[in-house]
């Protein structure tokens, strides 16, 4: 199997087991607590409840059979157990961990046909019939139930979704989609889903789920005629959370689908061709103004096929899972369980491959950086780009674009936490969540520039480094030293030197001491190299340093000229002395004996003797005449 | 008062090798190119000996440096050996007045209005242009023979002395300076990545420049090269372009597809329209590297707005129209777009150049990147179309010739006649000349005058203490 056509999803390795429906099991999901309840015998063989994983003990029970169950449900804190086995009440059962305690029931009212109940809050329950919502709290102590609220609406048919405590309660066919927030002690309703006039909506086709922290409700439209389905994504963002389609996804197939979220994005099943695509409402897409379509961020790929350990008599078989199966029930937001095979699986995303199949780098960015591991993936992304032969360098600062928008609009936040704000502004509401994949210079110097720093890659590490620079500097963020640093050691490297100095000159490279010193040092074999850094301090203003050049460069007077304050004496007095010029010898000391500043450093420090001495050796006849001074 | 000036001009300009003996009568042979060639024969033949001859006679008081130049009453003669045993040699009638004096005319030679820098400045250039489209006498020579390098010569000066403005020669041909685009980092970087990509989508190209309008902005190539293609592309090719632009309109209008990306490229060199022509045509070729490292390239200019790519091609490459297209396709619209970016750049950021006309007036020159900026000229095209008398651009020149004497650093002011003062500064290999006019000033006056214009115009870069 070659990289393009990999699979990107995959099921997890260690499925849940559980007992398999059969005549006398019966298997249930929680969605809530994300439990599987295999029942047999109505409860009287008992009852294995099993998590979401393997690695979480099972729990098992008996109950009394009073008949086939409808619904099986732990409250939150696994307190209280929930089993619904007529359309007109709900039996609860205080539960210690290992057996049930005691039992009380719950009716709904009357003339009232029960749909379902869920657990809203730990100790809260509601139950949803076709008049309405019913909210009450248990109270296991005194095994009773005190009714909360009662909402009425008309419904048919409903779907929970426990992480946001959303009801979507649909009448009308579902051409009627009302949201209701559970709260502790109330509901209330939130605005209507709006679709079209009339048009109908099957359970199955409605997902509740959530993207990027966002509720969303997501309906999968069937299109009559040659036309391809599409999954309308109406997110809880507008005022009040009132529900606004803001995407649509492009599926060009038809026929049955499932839809699955992982990390954010949304994953659709198709069953019959046996694929699934990857959308990501974060990404840009066709939009009238309102709502953005979008395509599948790759091809369409069947899910990694997946295979059981079967303990054997003589040795352990392996049973192929089919995959895509009818058997399949998929839950949100990752869940697909094969009641048949007893099996409950967790969808997982493998990004590289995923990334693999994108073939543009600036669109795969975008998605890397919304992924909750997408760091080190984009990165190796990035370098793997970047040594190429020819990397295209227009998409990798494109690229790169993404990534310091990202990078600056965090280091805004952060700046803006560390600012104090002015008394009477109310105080930052929290500090901002790190935006999922942060790459700063840091990281890309370490885990891209750094790789190609190797002789036959200097040329691509160039042409990475200064499209990384140029975006940097798009987004007005300041290069780090070793940025400036490697730019310019690769330059001289490459033999640029033409390059270097142009780049200096158009202020490429930010000033500082450190860079005018390696500059310095480039003099030797570049001239131009030592003016540009005098230039460089000069703008730092180090005239300390600048001193310093000076003498080395012989050119003393310039060097006093160019400030007399807190320097040392014997320094210019040396380099006057080793210069050989009498002349010369003759200003420098006068200035300095001369200057206030000065003067009294020749009584005091015995070391400048020497220069006096070595100006009598000089000037014999005059020596007189210095000493009275 | 109407003085009759006759302006310096080119009496002969001669290249010769020094090297071959000549038999008695043959002497001939040793000319390899002769300007005028209404000259005869006799007059070349005598006018290379006597070279020749105070080259050898001048040669024995001073062995390790050849003599630069002959002055006469009437004439300036110019020596330059650019390569061993090669000597090329211009010969200037010196401008001249006529005045009349107790009724007779006489004419008065004006010595000190020819500079020999600015003159063997000329004759340098005249040889560095020669290289860089046919490479070198002496490679020529040995690759085929003297008649061929006699028609190379023949076939390039006969047209390049033509284009020699020498009237309006001065200080600029000394410093053969480029002139840099002031531009922001980020215009620069975004030219930057532009090159890159270049260089990294078409292995082929291997130095790429970028001008926009008359000024550089990136130049992939050694300054030194650099600074005669400038000379090339400011001087010659450039203008011929816009002359025929002007002419023909030359912007390319699709109105079929008024959604297609804005593209106004073309190419300068190679060929122009791209949907007619059936063959690349010919690419000028030059010859880059000469000190080091002589090699060939494919010199290809092309345009678009005021933006300027030329591209430097590997001499071996096989040329053809389908690269032209596919160049053409791929620089137009990031050219085109680069290139409104630096333009509105400009206007908003670079004040133009209109300073007053009794402002003091500058020019600077950076020794290192070969870096010019003249705001005493009006234009880059040597028109002698300046902006202070002629008189002060001499005495900077006069300046320049002497700056050996003021070591790393130091300043020079001079007071002219008529109310100039010229101050001319040097440091760190730059040179800074600036020409005041103002009347009844002192010297502290202009010294205060000189610190404004160094603080403003000398920004961010070290100059030394005076």
């Amino acid at each position: 199997m070659n990289a393009s056509t990999e699979p990107y999803l995959e099921l997890s390795d260690n499925p849940v087991r559980f007992e398999a429906v059969n005549q006398v099991t019966n298997v249930f999901f929680d969605d809530s607590n994300k439990q599987v309840f295999a029942v047999r015998s109505g409860g009287a063989m008992g009852v294995v409840v099993k998590g979401s994983s393997e690695d979480i003990p099972a729990i098992n029970f008996r109950m009394d059979d009073k008949g086939p169950v409808i619904s099986i449900k732990f409250s939150l804190d696994h307190n209280v157990l929930a089993v619904q086995r007529t359309t007109t009440s709900v039996e609860f059962m205080n539960f210690n961990g290992t057996t049930i305690e005691s039992e009380y029931t719950q009716n709904c009212k009357k003339n009232s046909s029960l749909l379902g109940f869920v657990w809203a809050q730990n100790n809260e329950v509601a139950l949803i019939t076709d008049h309405g919502i019913e909210l009450y709290m248990v109270i296991p102590e005194k095994k009773a139930l005190k009714h909360l609220k009662t909402t009425s609406a008309t419904v048919q048919w409903f779907v929970w979704c426990s992480r946001n405590k959303i009801a979507l309660l649909a009448s009308s066919h579902g051409s009627h989609l009302q949201p209701i927030l559970f709260k502790p002690g109330t509901i209330s309703k939130l605005s209507k889903v709006e679709t079209e006039p009339g048009r109908m909506t099957l359970e199955r086709d409605v997902t509740l789920a959530t993207l990027y922290d966002v509720p969303a409700v997501l309906i999968l439209r069937h299109q009559s005629g040659p036309q391809t389905a599409e999954v309308h994504v109406h997110t809880l963002s507008g005022p009040g959370q009132a529900p606004v389609k803001s995407h649509v996804l492009r599926l060009n197939l038809s026929g049955r689908f499932a839809i699955n979220v992982v990390d954010d994005l949304i994953l659709v099943h198709h069953q019959a061709s046996r694929s699934s695509q990857v959308f990501d409402i974060a990404l840009p897409g066709e939009s009238d103004g309102t709502v953005t379509y979008h395509k599948a961020v790759a091809p369409a790929r069947s899910l990694k096929p997946t295979s059981l350990k079967l303990p054997g008599l003589v040795e352990p078989s392996t049973h192929k899972c089919e995959l895509y199966s009818p058997n399949w029930v998929v839950f949100q937001p990752n869940i697909v369980i094969d009641a048949k095979l007893g099996c409950l699986w967790h969808i997982k995303l493998c990004l590289p491959v995923l990334c693999s199949q994108i073939s543009d780098l600036p669109l795969c960015t975008q998605l890397t950086l919304k992924r909750t591991c997408g760091k080190d993936v984009l990165l190796k992304l990035i370098l793997e780009h970047a040594k190429l032969p020819k990397p295209s360098l227009h998409k990798l600062q494109e690229s790169s674009n993404h990534i310091n928008s990202v990078y600056r609009s965090w280091a805004e936040a952060e700046l803006q936490m560390q600012t104090a704000s002015p008394p009477g502004a109310p105080p930052p509401s929290r500090p901002p969540s790190p935006p999922r994949v942060l790459i700063n210079q840091a990281d890309i110097y370490q885990q891209v520039l750094q790789k190609l720093d190797k002789e036959d890659l200097l040329q691509n590490l160039e042409w990475t480094l200064i499209s990384y620079m140029t975006s940097l500097s798009e987004f007005g963020i300041p290069a780090e030293h070793t940025l400036n640093e490697l730019l310019i050691t690769t330059l001289v490297r490459r033999n640029k030197f033409t390059a270097l100095m142009q780049m200096l000159q158009y202020g490429v490279v930010a000033d500082s001491k450190p860079l005018a010193c390696l500059l310095l040092s480039l003099g030797n074999l570049h001239p131009a190299a030592s003016q540009l850094a005098l230039d460089m301090l000069a703008r730092l203003g180090a005239n300390e340093e600048i001193q310093e050049v000076l003498l080395d460069q012989g050119q003393l007077l310039s060097a006093l000229k160019l400030s007399q304050e807190g320097v040392s004496p014997r320094k210019f007095l040396e380099a006057a002395q080793n210069s050989g010029d009498p002349a010369l010898f003759h200003s420098t000391l006068f200035c300095f004996k001369s200057s206030a500043q000065y003067a009294h450093a020749f009584l005091k420090d015995e070391r400048l003797d020497t220069f006096i001495q070595h100006y009598k050796s000089l000037f014999p006849d005059s020596s007189n005449n210095s000493n009275s001074k | 008062m109407t003085t009759n000036k006759i302006e310096v001009e080119l009496k002969n300009f001669f290249i010769f090798n020094s090297s071959w003996d000549s038999k008695e009568g043959e002497e001939y042979k040793k000319v390899l190119y002769y300007y005028p060639p209404t000259d005869e024969i006799n007059t070349q033949v005598n006018n290379v000996g006597l070279v020749e001859a105070i080259i050898k006679f001048t040669g024995n008081f001073k062995p390790n440096a050849p003599v630069n130049s002959l002055h006469t009453q009437k004439k300036r003669q110019l020596y330059y050996q650019p390569e061993e045993n090669y000597w090329m040699v211009m010969t200037l009638n010196l401008p001249h007045v006529a005045k009349s004096r107790n009724g007779s005319t006489v004419n008065e030679y004006l010595e000190e209005d020819v500079h020999d820098t600015v003159y063997e400045a000329v004759l340098k250039q005249a040889y560095l242009m020669y290289r860089l489209f046919a490479g070198t006498f002496c490679s020529t020579e040995k690759k085929s023979d003297v008649s061929h390098l006699r028609n190379k010569l023949e076939h390039f000066f006969s047209a390049y002395l033509k284009t020699l403005k020498l009237t309006h020669c001065d200080i600029l041909n000394v410093f053969a300076g480029i002139h840099f685009l002031p531009l922001d980092k980020q215009n620069f970087l975004n030219v930057q990545c532009f090159i890159n990509s270049l260089e990294c989508n078409y292995p082929m190209i291997r130095y790429v420049s970028f001008l926009f309008n008359d000024s550089l902005i990136w130049s992939g190539i050694e300054p030194n090269d650099m600074q005669i293609i400038y000379q090339y592309l400011i001087g010659t090719l450039l203008p011929a372009h816009m002359e025929t632009e002007l002419q023909g309109g030359s912007i390319p209008r699709n109105p079929l597809s008024p959604f297609a990306s804005l593209h106004y490229g073309r190419f300068i060199t190679g060929p122009s329209n791209l949907k007619t022509a059936g063959s690349v045509g010919k690419i000028p070729k030059i010859f880059l590297n000469n000190e080091t490292n002589p090699s060939v390239f494919y010199f290809i200019v092309y345009r678009a707005l005021s933006s300027t790519v030329c591209l430097f091609i590997d001499g071996e490459t096989d040329l053809s129209l389908h690269l032209f297209k596919e160049l053409d396709e791929f620089m137009g619209p990031k050219l085109s777009s680069i290139a409104s970016d630096i333009a509105e750049y400009c206007t908003k950021h670079i004040t133009s150049t209109n300073t007053p006309d009794g402002a003091p007036r500058f020019i600077y020159f950076n020794k290192l990147n070969l870096a010019y900026k003249s705001t005493v000229h009006l234009d880059n095209r040597q028109t002698g179309n300046v902006a202070c008398n002629k008189e002060s651009i001499k005495v900077m020149a006069d300046m320049n010739a002497k700056r050996a004497l003021m070591g790393h650093a130091g300043e020079t002011i001079v007071k002219t006649m008529n109310d100039y003062w010229i101050v001319g500064k040097i440091s760190n290999l730059r040179e800074f000349y600036i020409a005041i006019q103002q009347k009844n000033a002192s010297l502290i006056d202009i010294s205060d005058e000189v610190k404004k214009i160094c603080d403003t115009e000398l920004k961010g870069i070290f100059f030394h203490p005076m």
